[in-house]
């Protein structure tokens, strides 16, 4: 009786673990076929390099320095730039939301240069603020910028009314008003924002090192590795990217889920 | 952020319904003008600030010298050609990206199956972000036409596959039931339901990847490649000729204007249920 | 009503004073020596470091400059630039006022001073660097005409362009006769190996390329005449050569001491290591790439202002100008001035050093 049951339960959890295996099986054909073509020739071989070749470069990679330290000064730079982005961002969409003349003033402007492709603004800024580290932060901050605007004002102007009344019945004036009851209101929009801001600040972080000059970073070290046609390195990097991208993101949403704890 | 007239609105004026009338009046012309000002200010501030030679001439090109250079990129027909070029790129990218994208979405949406074997691989190629992918495509596909398509596909995929995902999970039950209780094949299923519940969000996806596509394509084409209005800028870069540049910048502002508002447009028309 | 509309005024004040304010950095300050130099090389960052290319490595480490420049009080700073767009990223920093000097090629240079912005050649770099033809390894081409009417990937702007013209020009040929696509050096490498483009057209990144066997060279200005090398040179904007002749002179001695070292023979495997560890290439790549059959390793570093020099910033200017890179002519006699190298070389004793080269 016993043995039969242990039985049932073993099968249980095999089955079990096979069935969570199965998301694997399509990454696993796909990894199959990368290392079939790369096998082939030497022409395939440069572009689809075999998965050691791959593990290797990443492994002295790591050794050297290189991508720790490339990593550190790309982090270092979105940071930098989300930073600047999302205070920006929340100043002036609070601006925007309170104040018609500067709604009036700053909307057009604002859609506008929304619209040109972040990156196509490089030429431009390579020349007004150099190519070093001022252009590459302010590209990212730019990034980040946009959706803290829009998530800010649009979080400030859709705060429900009734709370606006109880501000009013409190006798708040503009500024309080602002401080008690607009801006915790207006967090989850806040939030928002913070978590689509994020991404985009990666991305305009790695954009901006392939467009601009030398410096520490993922993007330098994609650009260094393309010189020399070294797929492995530029698929360690583009990995790198990639986990990042996820953790900063995963970071944020943490940090959203715990402020606004009170919500749940 | 569409303008409104509840600013208007919320300062309840006098009874008197002519004068509400002629409060409201005065509000939309301003309103209507008020969207020239910035760029009016922007302008003479500019034309000002060359003038009075704050920065060298090479840095800030007065807006007549970009007239100038638009005029000469037009007649040489490099301006036509690449936005020619790049807009066609696009186009075929988003088509094929949001046929595929909303195939994927709806897929991974109804079907248990392929959530199970489809759906990490999905997650996990979506995070990728696509300008990093951009060297290794190149190595690839070379750096020809269809490096560009299978970069705004990958670019354009994604977010519209996600869109309707949630689109179709959010269908509320109801509607599945009666679908099912009326006995549609699964096709009739999509096309009579899934598919008219689920567009507004969908719609909203599809904008939002046309944006980040036209943007992604504008990125690559300055990095990697020999036509398009990327490359225009990038070799009027090369040429230390700002000018040119900012004929690309604006054009691409543009564009990228346009086609927001021409899904919005789109938007707008499909769903008269959902004016606000 | 009234005390928002002053606050706004007032934001927007400091706003636009901030915007406007900033971005200008000293022109032209009065002669008194400036607090820092700052000069723009072509540099790789390996572990953090920036690695300059050729001479400009050993003047950022001589001590005697820095010495003369810190009694003086001032600094020297160093801007390095990436490979992938020197042309670009110089002639925008110089337009911006954000670097005094730049060790960078010849036709960014004539696009440079073409545009208005003036420069001058206060120290010629070496003879040049050599440039190479690829080719896909399965490709049946074997020298330039049998490309024509083909793909060829070529970075314009860039100093090899002018190398390139001369090529063709050599075979009877014009530069449109060829679909030119412009990519930069990484992204042509990418472009030849997946077959996008026949050929391709650049440094000696080439022997990357060649050693892989996912490229073969089909021609080299190794075998060509020795102007058809691309040239580099120390270019100072003329505003500080004019205004600080003596800095100008300590940065030029640098140099002279710098390439005097580098060109005696004994140093030269040295050179070459130094060379290959900084840029992260295989030192057989830069071994090959110094080989110059006509001329020997002195006097390819000679830093003389020979008629050569002009006449070869007479071809890159006319070809600027015939290949529609540039729109007014350049003046190439007004950029050449040998007084600070003529000078030099008498502080230092080198007067004999070198001699002139009879013109190729």
């Amino acid at each position: 009786m016993g043995d039969a049951a242990l039985e049932a339960a073993l099968m249980r959890t095999v089955v079990r673990v096979l069935q969570s295996l199965r998301g694997w099986i399509l990454p696993a054909l796909l990894l199959g076929l990368w290392e079939y073509t790369s096998h082939r020739d030497a022409a395939h071989a440069y572009a689809f390099v075999p998965l050691e070749q791959v593990l290797a470069a990443l492994s002295e990679r790591l050794s050297d320095g290189d991508l720790l330290h490339n990593l550190e000064g790309s982090l270092l730079r979105a940071s930098l730039g989300l930073l600047s982005g999302v205070v920006f961002g929340i100043g002036v969409g609070a601006l925007m939301a309170t104040s018609t003349i500067a709604l009036t003033l700053i909307n057009p402007i604002y859609q506008s240069i929304r619209q040109v492709p972040l990156l196509g603004l490089t030429p431009l800024l390579g020349l007004w603020m150099g190519n070093g580290e001022t252009a590459k932060v302010f590209i990212i901050a730019l990034a980040s910028f946009y959706p803290m605007v829009l998530n800010t004002y649009e979080g400030l102007r859709n705060v429900d009314t009734r709370y606006r009344e109880v501000g009013y019945v409190y006798g708040f004036r503009r500024f309080q008003l602002f401080r008690r009851v607009l801006l915790p209101a207006s967090l989850p929009s806040l939030f928002t924002g913070l978590q689509q801001a994020v991404p985009m600040a990666w991305i305009a972080a790695v954009g901006g090192e392939l467009l601009f000059n030398v410096g520490a970073g993922l993007g330098n070290l994609m650009m260094q590795a393309e010189t020399g046609a070294r797929m492995d390195v530029i698929i360690v990097c583009t990995a790198s990217i990639t986990v990042l991208g996820i953790a900063m993101s995963y970071l944020a949403s943490l940090l959203s889920a715990h402020a606004l704890r009170w919500r749940q | 952020m569409s303008g409104n007239t509840s600013a208007a609105a919320a300062n309840s004026g006098p009874s008197l319904l002519s004068d509400l009338e002629i409060r409201r009046i005065d509000w939309s012309r301003l309103r209507v003008l008020g969207v020239l000002i910035s760029p009016l200010l922007l302008l003479v501030a500019w034309t000002l600030v060359v003038r009075a030679h704050w920065f060298t001439e090479q840095i800030l090109v007065p807006p007549s010298a970009v007239l100038e250079a638009f005029a000469e990129v037009w007649d040489s027909g490099e301006l036509p050609d690449g936005l020619k070029i790049s807009l066609y790129r696009l186009v075929i990218g988003f088509a094929l990206g949001s046929v595929g994208g909303v195939a994927l979405g709806t897929l991974l949406a109804t079907s248990r199956q392929a959530q199970i074997y489809i759906g990490p691989t999905f997650n996990a190629l979506r995070q990728v972000p696509t300008l990093a992918l951009t060297p290794m495509f190149i190595l690839l596909f070379g750096i020809g036409e269809t490096l560009k398509v299978v970069i705004i596909l990958k670019s354009t995929l994604f977010p519209v596959a996600i869109a309707t995902l949630e689109a179709v999970r959010n269908i509320p039950r109801q509607y599945l039931e009666v679908g099912r209780a009326f006995r549609l094949r699964p096709w009739m299923q999509f096309r009579r339901i899934i598919f008219p519940a689920s567009i507004p969000p969908i719609l909203t996806g599809v904008r939002i990847a046309l944006g980040r596509s036209w943007m992604v394509l504008v990125a690559v084409e300055l990095l990697a490649a020999d036509t398009g209005i990327g490359q225009m800028m990038e070799i009027g870069r090369q040429m230390l000729r700002i000018d040119i540049v900012m004929v690309g910048v604006i054009i691409t502002g543009l564009i990228g204007f346009s086609l927001d508002r021409g899904l919005r447009l789109l938007e707008w028309a499909m769903l008269p249920w959902k004016r606000r | 009503m009234k005390h928002r509309v002053h606050w706004m005024a007032i934001a927007c004040g400091l706003i636009a004073g901030i915007l406007f304010l900033r971005p200008v950095s000293s022109t032209a300050a009065a002669s008194p020596d400036p607090e820092v130099i700052r000069i723009a090389a072509v540099a790789m960052q390996s572990a953090g470091k920036p690695g300059y290319m050729a001479a400009a490595q050993y003047v950022s480490e001589d001590q005697k400059l820095l010495a003369e420049l810190q009694k003086r009080h001032v600094r020297l700073e160093w801007v390095p630039v990436s490979p992938t767009s020197v042309a670009a990223l110089v002639n925008e920093n110089f337009t911006s006022h954000r670097i005094d000097f730049a060790f960078y090629g010849d036709l960014p240079s004539i696009i440079l001073n073409a545009s208005g912005f003036q420069t001058r050649l206060v120290a010629p770099g070496n003879l040049g660097n050599n440039v190479y033809l690829v080719v896909p390894p399965a490709s049946t081409a074997k020298s330039i005409a049998d490309l024509k009417g083909k793909r060829i990937a070529l970075h314009r702007g860039r100093p090899w362009e002018v190398s390139f013209g001369k090529l063709v020009a050599s075979n009877g040929l014009k530069v449109t006769d060829f679909k030119i696509v412009n990519l930069n050096p990484q992204a042509g490498a990418s472009a030849l190996v997946a077959g996008s483009v026949d050929a391709f057209f650049t440094l000696d990144d080439a022997y990357l390329l060649s050693d892989k066997n996912v490229g073969r060279i089909i021609w080299s200005s190794q075998r060509a005449p020795l102007d058809w090398k691309m040239r580099a040179e120390l270019w100072g904007t003329r505003e500080f050569v004019e205004q600080h002749p003596e800095l100008t002179q300590l940065l030029v001695n640098a140099d002279l001491r710098a390439v005097a070292w580098i060109s005696q023979e004994q140093h030269r495997s040295r050179y070459i290591k130094d060379l290959a560890d900084r840029y992260g290439y295989p030192e057989s790549v830069v071994q090959r790439d110094s080989e110059n059959a006509n001329v020997s390793w002195k006097d390819y570093w000679s830093p003389l202002y020979t008629p050569s020099v002009t006449q070869h910033y007479e071809a890159v200017a006319a070809y600027a100008r015939s290949a529609g890179l540039i729109r007014t002519d350049v003046d190439v006699k007004t950029l050449i001035v040998p007084k600070f190298v003529d000078a030099g070389l008498k502080e230092l004793s080198l007067g004999n050093y070198w001699v002139a080269r009879a013109t190729p």
